[in-house]
């Protein structure tokens, strides 16, 4: 064991970061909003990847922030996005005393296990990696797996096969043999219709960019047309109508809206 | 730099080739094969699987061997329990196959993805087609349950339980009627299931960092050699937490009645049979092999979780009224009397005590009557499925003489009565403890099984007794599947009650651990 | 004695008791759908079963020591834990088993025709079979626990079938009856094996046979005591006759397989087989005499008086019995002929029963015989079988009973002392009333004028009822001649009990046979002067002797049974069912609802939130952690 010091520099890095990751981690649990979370995972994610690259595995560093920042994160992202940022969960609890004997449990459960390690490696002292890195971070890596951890390796290919049909299982549905029209016939069936062409976008001419707002047409009516199928139109909040003398004589006004003026 | 290609008996691996083998052709199959024939090739290809590595575990017999450097340990004990899995994952798997009960064929969905309750749902309710993905899925729990009982190093037996949890969790939520209810308990068992395994992990993390190694014999080691204390008390804590999850032993069993009871009944039969037999195999591995040697820190826990475990799934057992929560309470239970064998286990290496014998014998035992018991209740049916809850019971001797005959022969083996396959199990696993000095404990397991007996027994009563309901249940006449399954599980119970000698010894014999 | 391990024919010995038991089970379990066939087989794998006893006597015959133990199966054999249960075919178990398979099968066949009108018949035979199947077991389990299993299981047996009409009300109170005393006998029996196991660790007979000898005297006669009590139960004997006469309510091929060929003979196959025992504690053998001389004279003097034919015969049963008990309690000078006697008796007492199921099945289910007379010509082959088995019974010369009950008189004579000599007088004072109360039984049913009511026209019974009956009487006459004279049977018998001693005749042979004839034809001439010369009364006259009076409430038997025992028995039941009702259903009854109040109240927790169960998991970890870090420090 040779005796090693932690320098000044990864000593600064710990202890900014460090606080960080942590803070991070307790926003992604108690954040209200799940793109708030994931984006606060994502800071947690980050700062573990500087603490690799500063304790010598810059490969590991590169792959945390490459694969679990930068590829899963961000899908999950897409999928919050997709499935709509708003439809959350009600947070009143029903459940009596849940919370507090959570909060209790969890405490205890944290202090148990952090006094326990706090009082395991108090005694610790520092050791360097000495020569485990070898010839390279990557070789290294690859050394181990294929020798002392294939096993895991390979069987851990069973685990992704099965995740990726299980996802295949729960969300692709599969079309009945025939039931899908090729787009000759789609484009057909269309120009058969009074409205050969693409439907307008939710929104235009609207003063609101969600896609539950209709187009409005220049009537002032809201095309129906130009709602998503599934989606039901609702009231949105809309950004407040033009007021004040600058705005007149803009289109608005010069079309007559329903509405009556303020 | 030059990587020296680490040792890999391929015949001691053939058991595990030969079921994930199995399980990747299925997902081939599945993508390529045409649709019509899919079912009956993907049930060949589950079975020439399943069936070939129970074939491959038999003549392994004898084998002591660690290989795939040191991660692998196949033993006499982690053949046995390989051979069980691989034996009641085959029986479970006909269970799977059964297209003459259900008036759709059968039990699981056409489409998962559908969303239930929906018009294509309800239009696709009485469509023959099944979501075939179930076998290879089930394939690779099987295999994941066959890695785990045999692995020989902490990271591979988290992999192995994440392998064999996660197809559970999948197949739990096919149902293909209470879509709901089935679907919520996939949920329940992923979320839950995740919990554990988290715990599991951060144990692994723990005894990592107390040893620098994740080799049970390396733990064994460093543990003997002192080294680690605090730290690697905790990490045992947490690994033990992870797998009394998977063994649905109390407290740790919440999650067990409402999946028994949501999953397709096939589904249910499968891990009530299969994931108690991986996860016992796993806690004897792991207790046995890496901690053996500080068998004082965790007798009293082990103690005391096997007395919880006896008492609430027996007391709670009694005021079930729907019989798959029924049997999982008696999961829980039983969960609790195996314990009291893990406990017979002998603390010095070399021995062989009556404990790991004991819990082998009984884990099959126990694995082949649950499996009958829930394959009797897919018989049972009402208008909207299965009919599970107790008073459409009632009477059920005289409308099917032969079912109610062959439940009651299940329900007096779970409950332990003499010449059936319950009873040596327990009376071996409870001498095991007595011998061990852990009396206190077989008189509470005593007790836990006399109050139990009683909700086993309610059902003969019920059966026997009672005048059927008018607008009853019917009671199905299973295919050549299900016939099978119910035939091999009825002579086993009979047979490991009345002559368990060959099988006893069998255990006796196989009691051995490597690593 | 030494055993050898089964081969061949024998080692499949266990299939001798399965086909019975097959058969009761494929009845039992197969359900309305076997009732056209099911007697049939019931019969057939009684045959069968037979036919194979038969093979495997043949077989045994040839094999040196004549004993095979067949091992059944090993139910555990782990290092210190050793429980199995095997098949002792030696000649004693093979020549009962020849006797219960044999007498069944044709008691099958009979009762073929007799419960030909009878609704439940498949039931009938299936508990047959199961009867068949527990006494196989009885006697050829090679240790006393398959015995007590084949004891329960005959008792069961018996129980069922003496209530097998049980919308009688005499019926369910004779099987209760039944059912009670041998209760009674059985705890005898249990504790014998109990204390057989605490003393030796073993209740097979060749390791409990080795062991006695060690035995303190005490231990001996306790243990010889308690078999007696137990064997006493089973067999009708003194004290605990009383249920045998009762359980002549069941249907006649019961009584005539049960109650008089086969299960009440298991006390004495106990006594016989348990002779290593008995050998040692003259206390217990003491006992086992005067049992059986008792039971011998009360069975016949009783039987004297009942005008019910089936109770006659009963009662006669009791008696013969008391003659096997007379038999075994003087050793080995007696054991052959205790054996000789249950087979001979077997043959004329069930031919005698299913005689009297004849003359009831001619006669509308009438049992009394004052309703009967001038039956011989209405029922010619009943009367013949009938009247065979009847000479054979009462001892006439060279018929079965004259060589089997004079070997046993004689065994008792040779005693010697003043003992033999009351035994011996009592012995032939019973052939004596036996002869009488036979003869009466005869001249009552089968002579006379006819006593009958208009609408009883009395016919024979058909060919399947009468073919046993006719088998029957051929082994009556000829089955006693063959065992002593053509095969002897204390030859056959040496391997089990050992070459008796060639005792000196007190009185010889010939004499104690002449004797014993003269005896007999004083009885004969006593009932014809009683019974033949005069009109039989339709009515029981009312004003007898006080002895007759006595001997028709059976010596008054029942009379302290109930003072006794019954009625403190009612009282001291009385008494703890209060106490049941009020201390232990109320301690019951509380726990059963503490535990399904915890039941429902720890169900509470299991809410059906994933976050409950996961705090659940989290409190359990907490725990987990918390323990065995408290270990690891304290």
């Amino acid at each position: 064991m040779t005796d090693v010091a932690i320098g000044t520099g990864e000593a600064v890095v710990f202890w900014i970061l460090g606080p960080v990751a942590l803070a991070g981690a307790l926003g992604m649990v108690f954040s209200r909003n799940a793109v708030h979370s994931a984006l606060w995972l994502v800071t947690t994610m980050l700062s573990l990847g500087v603490f690799y690259v500063v304790q010598s595995a810059p490969f590991l560093g590169a792959v945390q922030i490459i694969v679990y920042t930068g590829a899963i994160m961000i899908l999950f992202l897409f999928v919050l996005m997709l499935v709509g940022r708003d439809s959350s969960d009600s947070v009143v609890e029903t459940l009596r005393g849940q919370r507090v004997a959570a909060t209790v449990l969890g405490v205890g459960f944290a202090g148990l296990v952090g006094a326990g390690i706090a009082r395991a490696t108090r005694d610790t002292g520092i050791e360097g990696l000495g020569d485990a890195g070898g010839t390279g971070n990557i070789e290294t890596i690859a050394g181990v797996l294929f020798t002392r951890y294939l096993l895991a390796f390979e069987v851990t290919s069973a685990l992704l096969i099965t995740a990726a049909v299980g996802a295949m299982v729960l969300a692709h549905i599969e079309r009945e043999p025939g039931s899908r029209q090729t787009q000759k016939e789609l484009s057909r069936a269309r120009f058969l219709t009074d409205r050969p062409q693409t439907l307008p976008g939710p929104g235009v001419f609207a003063r609101a960019n969600s896609v539950a707002t209709g187009a409005l047409l220049p009537d002032g009516r809201t095309a129906e047309d130009s709602l998503a199928t599934g989606i039901e139109p609702r009231e949105v909040e809309q950004m407040p109508r033009p007021t004040g003398r600058a705005q007149l004589g803009s289109p608005d006004a010069a079309l007559g809206t329903t509405d009556e003026p303020r | 730099m030059t990587i020296e290609a680490p040792d890999l008996s391929l015949a001691a691996l053939a058991p595990l080739l030969f079921v994930f083998g199995a399980a990747c052709i299925g997902v081939l199959v599945e993508a390529f094969g045409p649709r019509d024939s899919r079912h009956p090739v993907q049930v060949a290809v589950a079975l020439v699987g399943t069936l070939g590595g129970l074939v491959t575990t038999v003549l392994l017999a004898g084998t002591r061997e660690v290989t795939a450097g040191g991660a692998l340990a196949v033993d006499g004990a982690g053949l046995f329990l390989q051979a069980t899995i691989a034996g009641l994952g085959a029986l479970s798997l006909l269970l799977f196959a059964e297209r003459n009960l259900d008036p759709a064929r059968s039990a699981f969905v056409v489409s998962a993805a559908v969303p239930a309750g929906s018009v294509r749902d309800r239009e696709l309710l009485t469509v023959q087609r099944v979501q075939t993905e179930v076998y290879p899925l089930a394939t690779f729990a099987i295999g994941g349950m066959m890695l785990f009982v045999t692995a020989n190093d902490l990271l591979v037996m988290f992999v192995a339980l994440e392998v064999l949890s996660l197809p559970l969790y999948l197949i739990s939520g096919l149902a293909r009627r209470r879509r709901l209810l089935s679907q919520e308990a996939a949920v329940k068992y992923f979320l839950l299931g995740s919990f554990a395994s988290a715990f599991f992990l951060y144990g692994v993390a723990l005894v990592y960092g107390a040893t620098g190694t994740v080799r049970l014999a390396g733990v064994r080691e460093a543990v003997a050699g002192a080294e680690g204390g605090t730290l690697v008390v905790l990490g045992l804590a947490l690994l033990v937490v992870g797998l009394l999850f998977k063994a649905s032993v109390a407290p740790f069993h919440t999650w067990t009645p409402d999946v028994y009871q949501g999953a397709p009944t096939p589904v249910t039969a499968f891990m009530a049979a299969c994931t108690k037999v991986a996860a016992f195999g796993a806690i004897l591995r792991l207790l046995y092999v890496a901690f053996g040697t500080e068998e004082w820190t965790w007798r009293p826990l082990v103690y005391g979780v096997a007395i919880v475990s006896m008492v609430i799934g027996a007391v709670l057992g009694l005021t079930q009224t729907d019989l798959k929560r029924m049997l999982a309470y008696s999961s829980v239970a039983h969960a609790g009397f195996l314990l009291t064998g893990v406990l017979g286990l002998p603390a010095t290496g070399d021995a062989a005590g009556s404990g790991l014998p004991a819990v082998m014998f009984y884990l099959l035992a126990y694995g082949l009557t649950t499996l009958g018991a829930f394959a009797v209740l897919t018989l049972v049916r009402s208008g909207e499925g299965e009919a599970t809850h107790l008073s459409q019971w009632a009477g059920l001797a005289q409308r099917s003489p032969l079912t109610a005959a062959v439940m009651s022969l299940f329900l007096l083996a779970l409950a332990g009565i003499p010449l059936t396959s319950g009873f040596t199990g327990k009376f071996a696993v409870f001498r095991a403890a007595i011998e061990d000095g852990a009396w206190p404990l077989a008189l509470v397991a005593l007790l836990a099984s006399a109050v139990a007996a009683f909700f086993y027994l309610r059902v003969i009563v019920l059966m026997y007794f009672s005048e059927p309901a008018v607008d009853g249940p019917t009671v199905g006449v299973p295919g050549l599947p299900t016939t099978i399954v119910l035939a091999v599980t009825a002579a086993a119970t009979l047979l490991l009650g009345i002559v368990p000698g060959a099988v006893l010894g069998l255990a006796d014999r196989a009691a051995i651990f490597v690593g | 004695m030494d055993t050898v391990a089964a081969e061949g024919l024998l080692s499949a010995s266990w299939l001798v008791i399965a086909l019975p038991l097959l058969g009761a089970a494929v009845l039992l379990l197969g359900g309305r759908r076997t009732d056209a066939w099911g007697h049939l087989l019931g019969t057939a794998t009684v045959v069968a079963a037979f036919v194979l006893g038969l093979l495997c006597t043949v077989q045994l015959a040839g094999v040196e020591g004549h004993a095979v133990d067949a091992e059944l199966f090993t139910f555990v054999s782990t290092g210190s834990l050793d429980v199995g249960a095997g098949l002792l075919v030696d000649p004693l178990s093979a020549t009962f088993m020849l006797l219960i398979t044999g007498v069944g099968s044709l008691i099958h066949v009979y009762s073929i025709g007799y419960m030909a009108h009878d609704p439940r018949r498949r039931r009938f035979f299936a508990y047959l079979n199961l009867f068949v199947a527990a006494m196989l077991l009885l006697v050829l389990g090679d240790n006393y626990v398959a015995l007590y299993v084949g004891w329960e299981g005959v008792g069961l047996a018996s129980y069922l079938l003496i209530a097998f009409w049980h919308d009688r009300p005499s019926a369910a109170t004779a099987a209760k009856k039944a059912f009670v005393m041998n209760r009674v006998g059985d705890v005898g029996l249990a504790l014998a094996i109990f204390v057989m196991f605490a003393q030796l660790g073993t209740v097979s007979y060749e390791g409990v046979f080795g062991g006695v000898g060690a035995l303190a005297g005490g231990t001996l006669t306790a243990l010889g005591l308690l078999l007696l009590l137990g064997a006493c139960g089973k067999s009708g004997q003194f004290p605990l006759q009383a249920w045998l006469p009762d359980a002549m309510e069941g249907p006649t091929p019961v009584s005539a397989l049960i109650h008089a060929a086969t299960m009440v003979t298991a006390g004495v196959y106990l006594i016989a087989r348990s002779a290593p025992i008995y050998d040692l504690t003259p206390t217990a053998r003491g006992v086992v005499l005067a049992v059986g001389a008792i039971t011998l004279l009360y069975g016949a003097i009783v039987g004297c008086a009942y005008d019910d034919i089936k109770k006659v015969l009963a009662y006669s049963t009791v008696s013969q019995i008391g003659y096997m008990f007379l038999a075994v309690g003087l050793g080995p000078v007696g054991y052959a002929a205790a054996i000789a006697h249950l087979l001979t008796h077997g043959f004329f007492k069930a031919g005698l029963f299913l005689g009297a199921g004849s003359v009831m099945h001619a006669m509308g289910d009438e049992v009394d015989m004052r309703r009967f007379g001038g039956l011989a010509r209405r029922l010619p082959v009943t009367f013949v079988t009938f009247g065979l088995g009847y000479l054979a019974l009462i001892g006439f010369p060279f018929l079965s009973g004259y060589w089997t009950k004079d070997a046993i008189i004689e065994a008792a004579l040779d005693r010697g002392d003043w003992a033999g000599w009351l035994l011996g007088g009592v012995a032939v004072l019973g052939a004596g009333l036996t002869a009488f109360y036979m003869t009466r039984l005869m001249l009552m049913t089968f002579f006379g004028r006819p006593r009958w009511t208009e609408d009883q026209h009395p016919h024979e019974s058909p060919s399947v009822m009468t073919a046993p009956m006719v088998v029957l009487a051929v082994g009556s006459v000829a089955a006693g001649f063959l065992l002593v004279q053509v095969f002897p049977l204390d030859t056959w018998l040496e391997p089990v009990f050992g070459v008796p001693e060639e005792a000196e005749h007190v009185v010889a042979p010939a004499l104690v046979g002449l004797v014993v004839t003269a005896v007999m034809a004083l009885g004969v001439l006593a009932a014809w002067l009683f019974v033949g010369r005069r009109e039989v009364p339709e009515v029981a006259p009312a004003r007898v002797s006080p002895v007759v009076r006595a001997a028709r409430r059976a010596l008054y038997a029942d009379t302290v049974n109930e003072s006794l025992f019954m009625r403190p028995g009612q009282w001291l039941t009385r008494a703890l069912v209060w106490v049941d009702n009020r201390g232990v259903d109320g301690a019951v009854n509380g726990l059963a609802a503490t535990l399904g109040g915890s039941s429902s109240r720890l169900g509470r927790a299991q809410t059906g939130f994933v976050r409950s169960y996961a705090l659940g998991m989290l409190g359990g970890a907490v725990v987990v952690a918390g323990a065995l870090l408290a270990v690891t420090a304290g």
